[in-house]
């Protein structure tokens, strides 16, 4: 029989054998990737010239960049209003869902394409639905009376603005709903049973036993969609193309602009900002996430 | 009683809104890939019912519809497979062995799925035009499975740390090898984690859109999302009808795994959320 | 163990033969893009090189707009793709292409077909298409800025000639203008190019140069200058001051807004590219008939300027195919094809030749006007990092006309931000 220390060795090297591929790749396409960007971003890399290290030059650069804080309200603006719609959106077909009715896997099947479907093939539609002159909201805004002129949706700064909120509900609230649903589906149903014996509102136990115990799923949910969202770019680029003048343009649509016109350096440095907000976020969602605990 | 009334109102009203609001694009998508003239809600047009869009899109050899929904297929599949693969084989060894790093490659690989896509992509077209991939499947399809990785890691997570060890203990005291175990006693097991793994992977990689929109020249590589978000036709103005009928025919594949498989998507995403 | 061992193996034959699904076939390919109408254009020709060379050509088409034709194609230049290998590119973006090393200079295959780069108007062109004497592009179609001018009304007020000099259209804009206005409230002296965009920096550099001033000095981008500040200050003049223009110039009006306005008789001047024309004269339009073009007016003892824009074709020099694609190139600069564009797309030829042929004189009287401005039209600064100065450019011009600073911190901002973008890609 072996001894303890030779198994151990064993293990460790046999446990490494396993994890070896998931190690590799990821070293490989995620982290060398973002070390290679931020290394970049300390560069002037464009294509007509020779790279040069200019240290924080881009960043310096950046500071004054009015196009780039456009981008950086425009991000954040977003983000708050579109998370806070889906989680409304979401929480109320959640506890939809999480009653039992017949046919309730349709509805479940539904609830599944908005998500399911590619975003920059559903912007297309999008794109259609927002047409000024036969698209079907204009088609219903008039016809239903509620305004006389067609709506400029994607050609005015807040109708463009409002598009692109509306279409990214409509893709990302699917997966709010799923996760509050399981989060709902973990509170014990004699919490209700008991509280209706003791004559409560429908109102009052949502409040009171609904929501807080729900609290800890919407703190994740919410966390996560955000840093979702901050990276949001397909939707930009095939419903708007950032525009009226630059008015919906992300932070990483505006990185990808320099990135495709050859200027890695600059485009690099947008990039690492956007990474390092992300990374912000991320920090808080493991913290509140307890992860730790499921590994172990 | 009146609160189960306002309640069953408030249920169908909430439905209504869920079907409606989840279904309208995707109606007026199929209705306008059927019509001869898309804008036909405008006073001078009208609806004239036809399946020419389809015939059209796919009989046009230079617009290369089929060839995108193939590549996008083989790069889906081969993603989602060698995810589930390396993230099953990482998932066992963190559940069933001791080693340093235990607790440290789930967390990191976490934190690698935040990672903003557009902070990668830049070095790795880099990367790719060094290693001679782009226009090619690889390009994709080596970033693809890292993407899917962190998901899949915590979902065979989950899976496998439910799965009790005795299983295990039994069969090497038998003598039979780690690998042998994973093999033919948990992966039989763990199968419906692996298999909505798979769909999920699958789905994300089909989707992926701005990896897909750099590393990709033309239609040797490219896939259906960024072909149809380029679509411009050959001749004419914006030809609604065939984006809609590319559109329907591009979500064909997603429809169908969704239609069969929504339970297994719908698990395998609470799981790997839900567990925080 | 070893079961592991012959799964890595078939992991990594998975690996390479995904590798290999792209073939290598040689391909000679077209990016082009533009609006459909041009497409189907292109793709005719294409068809008819295909015809008479027997070589297999395939056009792919690009997305519209300028911007995105330039981002895909620097995707695959860096790529160092085999496709494309023949490609268009905007005037502005030339000097980018050729400092990047991404184009096959024309000298030697020049020389072995004695083509004749001399009909390519080289004292224009000379700074755009060559870097260190050595040639790397051709124009296809050429674009300048024109005044077009109702002919009907001037000569109802008593002019007999359109105005040479700006205070003239001024005065005869304010003139008709007030007349006008009592049947058509709609109705503007002159419109021109003021929306945030490209040809915003185009327009500006036309009043500018038309009063002496200059964006570049000693190879750098400067902006500052007395003329520079008469010439914008005439710019925001024209809408605050005059009132000959409206305020919808500087919030929307670019080639297609322009044109629409004085197209449906709601203007008396209009600056725009020579494609207004055809447009001008078709059927339905309000000013069949009623229009003269002439060269932009200028300022007291100073030259009209035309800002000069153009597509212009170069071989990649990644490209597998480059013998067949110099034959294309001689053919789409063919006296034979560049005619032929004329006459169907109304494209203004890159080739002198066709500007003095007496045949086509005859047909189209207007190949004078269009050969005297492109023989002094002016350029926009021939930087490879120009894009992002023309933002600045275009930014401060129509915050000026906007009334939102005034011209001389419109001009002193404009610097100063140019200069931070020059230091980052000075050498």
């Amino acid at each position: 029989m072996k001894n303890r220390n030779e198994f151990k060795t064993a293990e460790t090297w046999q446990a490494y054998m396993f994890n070896a591929p998931l190690i590799i790749i990821a070293l490989l396409f995620v982290f060398l990737p973002v070390i290679g960007t931020l290394i970049t971003s300390f560069f002037r890399d464009v294509t007509f010239l020779p790279n040069k290290f200019i240290a924080f030059e881009n960043y310096k650069e950046l500071l004054s960049d009015g196009h780039f804080w456009q981008s950086v309200r425009f991000t954040l603006f977003f983000v708050f209003v579109s998370v806070t719609l889906e989680l409304v959106i979401g929480l109320i077909f959640a506890l939809t869902l999480n009653e039992s009715f017949p046919g309730r896997s349709i509805f479940r099947i539904a609830i599944l394409i908005p998500w399911a479907i590619p975003i920059a093939i559903s912007a297309r539609i999008w794109q259609l639905i927002y047409n000024y002159d036969f698209g079907l909201f204009n088609y219903i805004a008039i016809h239903l009376g509620i305004t006389d002129q067609p709506i400029s949706w994607l050609g005015s700064t807040i109708g463009a603005f409002f598009s692109i909120v509306i279409s990214d509900v409509w893709k990302s609230t699917p997966f709010m709903t799923i996760i509050l649903l399981a989060g709902l589906s973990t509170i014990p149903p004699d919490l209700y049973e008991q509280s209706l014996v003791d004559g409560t509102t429908m109102w009052q136990r949502f409040y009171k036993i609904t929501l807080p115990l729900l609290k800890p799923v919407l703190v994740v949910a919410l966390l996560f969609r955000t840093i979702d969202a901050i990276r949001i770019f397909d939707l930009i680029y095939v419903l708007t193309g950032g525009g009226p003048g630059g008015s919906t343009t992300s932070m990483s649509f505006y990185a990808y602009n320099f990135l495709v016109s050859g200027d890695y350096g600059y485009g690099s440095a947008v990039s690492v900002i956007v990474f390092i907000l992300a990374a912000l976020l991320a920090v808080l969602y493991i913290k509140f996430g307890q992860f730790k605990e499921v590994v172990s | 009683m009146k609160e189960d009334k306002v309640k069953k109102i408030l249920l169908f009203l909430g439905a209504a809104f869920l079907i409606i609001f989840c279904l309208a694009p995707f109606v007026w998508m199929l209705v306008v890939s059927f019509s001869k003239h898309p804008d036909f809600l405008s006073a001078q047009s009208s609806f004239m019912l036809t399946v020419n869009n389809y015939i059209e899109i796919i009989t046009t050899p230079s617009l290369h519809l089929l060839r995108y929904l193939l590549n996008s297929i083989i790069v889906s599949l081969v993603s989602a497979f060698f995810a589930t693969f390396f993230a099953s084989l990482s998932a066992y060894a963190i559940t069933r062995m001791q080693f340093p790093g235990r607790i440290l490659i789930p967390l990191i690989l976490l934190a690698f799925s935040m990672f903003p896509q557009i902070s990668i992509v830049g070095y790795l077209f880099k990367l790719m035009t060094w290693l001679g991939w782009i226009n090619n499947y690889a390009a994709l399809i080596f970033p693809y499975i890292t993407l899917g990785l962190p998901l899949a890691l915590w979902i065979m997570l989950s899976y496998f740390s439910q799965l009790s060890t005795e299983l295990d203990n039994a069969a090497l005291v038998d003598g039979a090898t780690r690998f042998q175990i994973l093999q033919k006693i948990i992966i039989p097991i763990a199968l419906p984690g692996a298999f909505s793994t798979f769909v999920l992977i699958f789905i994300y990689s089909f989707n992926e859109f701005l990896f897909a929109l750099m590393l990709t020249i033309d239609y040797k590589a490219r896939t259906i999302p960024v072909g149809i978000a380029l679509f411009e036709g050959l001749h004419g103005q914006v030809p609604w009808g065939y984006i809609m009928a590319s559109a329907v025919i591009a979500i064909i594949p997603i429809i169908i795994l969704i239609a069969f498989f929504q339970r297994y998507i719908i698990q395998g995403l609470s799981e790997g959320a839900v567990k925080g | 163990m070893i079961k592991k061992f012959y799964l890595r193996i078939v992991f990594i034959l998975i690996i390479f033969s995904t590798l290999q699904c792209s073939s290598n076939k040689k391909e000679f390919t077209i990016w082009i893009g533009g609006a459909p109408q041009e497409l189907s254009f292109w793709q005719s020709v294409v068809n008819d090189f295909q015809k008479e060379s027997g070589y297999k050509v395939q056009l792919v088409r690009q997305p519209t707009y300028s911007d995105q034709r330039r981002q895909s194609l620097i995707i695959s230049l860096q790529a160092e793709q085999p496709n494309p290998d023949v490609f268009l590119m905007d005037i502005i973006w030339i000097n980018q292409f050729i400092k990047s090393g991404w184009l096959v200079p024309l000298d030697s295959l020049v020389k072995k077909n004695n083509f004749p780069t001399e009909l390519f108007f080289p004292k224009v062109l000379d700074p755009v298409d060559k870097l260190n004497g050595i040639l790397y592009t051709l124009p296809v179609s050429m674009d300048m800025g024109f005044l077009y001018y109702r002919k009907d009304l001037l000569s109802q007020f008593g002019y007999n000639s359109p105005p040479q000099i700006w205070n003239e259209l001024v005065e005869q804009s304010e003139k008709i203008q007030k007349a006008e206005r009592k049947g058509n409230s709609n109705f503007n002296g002159f419109v021109w190019q003021g929306a945030q965009y490209e040809g915003l920096t185009c327009t500006f550099l036309e009043f500018i140069k038309s009063n002496g001033g200059r964006l570049m000095k000693d190879g750098k981008v400067d902006v500052t200058g007395k003329k520079n500040l008469e010439a914008l200050t005439f710019m925001r003049d024209l809408i605050h001051k005059y009132h000959i223009s409206p305020p919808n110039i500087y919030t929307e009006m670019k080639e297609e807004e322009v044109r629409r306005a004085f197209q449906s008789g709601n203007a008396l001047f209009e600056r725009n590219w020579p494609y207004a024309w055809a447009l001008h004269q078709e059927k339905d339009s309000k000013v069949r008939g009623k229009v003269g073009i002439t060269k932009l007016p200028h300022f007291e003892g100073d030259s009209s300027a035309s800002a000069l824009g153009g597509w212009f074709i170069a071989i990649s020099k990644y490209s597998d195919v480059k013998g067949e694609a110099w034959e294309f190139v001689k053919y789409v600069t063919s006296f034979k094809i560049q005619k032929k564009m004329f006459e169907v797309m109304g494209y203004n030829p890159g080739r002198s030749d066709i500007y003095k042929d007496e045949d086509l004189l005859k047909k189209y009287p207007r190949l004078e006007v269009l050969y005297e401005v492109l023989k002094s039209a002016v350029l926009r600064p021939t930087i490879p990092y120009y894009p992002q100065v023309s933002d600045v450019i275009q930014r401060y011009v129509n915050d000026c006309l906007a009334g939102k600073i005034s011209p001389a911190d419109a001009l002193k901002g404009m610097q100063s931000e140019i200069n931070d973008i020059s230091k980052l890609y000075e050498k």
